[in-house]
């Protein structure tokens, strides 16, 4: 279980810092800086050409970066319903529908 | 730093953006908001993988700052900011008070106490090798409803002051509940990326966030905190326990210097 979650936790960490070594890479090569003010939408993010805006791999970046933790949560969750450890699949389980609820009314 | 301490390291990168470069306070603050999760993250893959994080215990406690976080957040609209910064404020100078008597009377950075009843249920109690010791740690996990408490109140004040809570749950774990100062570090490392993860969310969707300031932080608090985690390894847990007093000595009058609007 801890291998499995610091490898998870590392994955979420080496993939955000690639990708915002990549949209600064592309950046400071296609001279783009024109800067994303205002609110971001997913569409947005995931939309658009890496190589005309950077700022969009910068985004995806971060969002790989905050959504690291939640899916370590779901992960964990996952796990201890295999183990059969019931009585931390229901914690877990209930972590995780609190901040999947606050992030969805944040975002709202 | 952030990674030695427990600490997302918000609370010093806030400043250092607004003061030495000239950040604007909200742009400044969402930088550092994802920079604190980037700190859990990169810090908890070391701490999980050397199983000094209590990942029970973690995940008992995230169920009180998830909770508080949410009741923080709601309570946003009718809450005076510089009321709470001096409770906060406050709250870390007692806490760092109450290490630093602790620390008088042990030459350990725990005290050693059995799992109280609720511990025992859950299976709280943890044990890790420490490297500066050269022994295997065994500790039980006392006064789990006070700390599930405090937990609970830290998640409220980071959903209203955006900050995120290690310094108050670090003292929670280690002094209430007698958890070793490494894995109460390592602990809240690891809970402290779900509830800053919820507030960055919101800040990056409503535009708080600058690609050009936050990358490069967010880069830097990746590597430091990574490099800062396999530190921690070496070093023995009295030395991080005064290491963490006096910066919560810092800490604590900053927050009730600027509660009373002189900063």
């Amino acid at each position: 279980m801890e291998v499995f979650i610091s490898k998870l936790l590392w994955g979420g960490v080496v993939l955000s810092g690639l990708l915002l070594v990549a949209g600064l890479g592309l950046l400071w090569v296609t001279g783009d800086t024109s800067c994303p003010y205002g609110v971001m939408t997913f569409d947005w993010v995931l939309g658009g050409d890496p190589f005309l805006e950077p700022s969009h791999v910068i985004f995806l970046g971060f969002l790989v970066l905050i959504m690291t933790p939640v899916l370590r949560i779901v992960a964990s969750t996952v796990v201890y319903a295999w183990m059969h450890d019931w009585l931390y699949t229901m914690l877990t389980g209930v972590v995780l529908v609190i901040l999947v609820v606050s992030m969805t009314l944040g975002i709202g | 730093m952030g990674a030695l301490l427990g600490l997302g390291g918000g609370v010093i990168m806030v400043p250092l953006l607004v003061f030495l470069l000239d950040v604007p306070i909200h742009i400044a603050s969402g930088a550092s908001i994802v920079a604190v999760v980037a700190t859990s993250s990169a810090s908890a893959s070391v701490y999980v993988r050397d199983e000094v994080t209590n990942m029970r215990l973690g995940m008992f406690l995230e169920l009180a700052t998830t909770l508080g976080a949410v009741t923080g957040a709601s309570l946003m609209a009718n809450a005076s900011e510089s009321v709470l910064k001096a409770l906060f404020g406050l709250s870390l100078l007692y806490a760092s008070v109450v290490m630093g008597v602790q620390m008088r009377k042990t030459d350990r950075s725990w005290e050693s106490r059995p799992d109280d009843w609720l511990a025992s249920k859950l299976r709280l109690g943890g044990s890790y090798w420490d490297e500066a010791r050269e022994e295997e740690i065994e500790y039980g996990v006392d006064h789990t409803l006070p700390t599930f408490g405090v937990s609970y109140i830290a998640g409220i004040l980071s959903g209203l002051l955006g900050i995120g809570g290690g310094g108050v749950k670090v003292p929670a774990m280690n002094v209430v509940s007698s958890v070793p100062m490494k894995a109460a570090v390592a602990t809240s490392n690891f809970m402290i990326g779900v509830t800053a993860s919820a507030s960055a969310l919101v800040y990056i969707r409503h535009g708080f966030c600058d690609v050009f300031i936050t990358a490069p932080v967010v880069l830097g608090t990746l590597v430091g905190s990574y490099l800062g985690a396999r530190m921690t390894r070496r070093l023995r847990g009295v030395m991080m326990k005064r290491v963490f007093i006096a910066v919560l000595l810092i800490l604590g009058l900053r927050m009730i210097i600027s509660g009373a609007g002189l900063l």
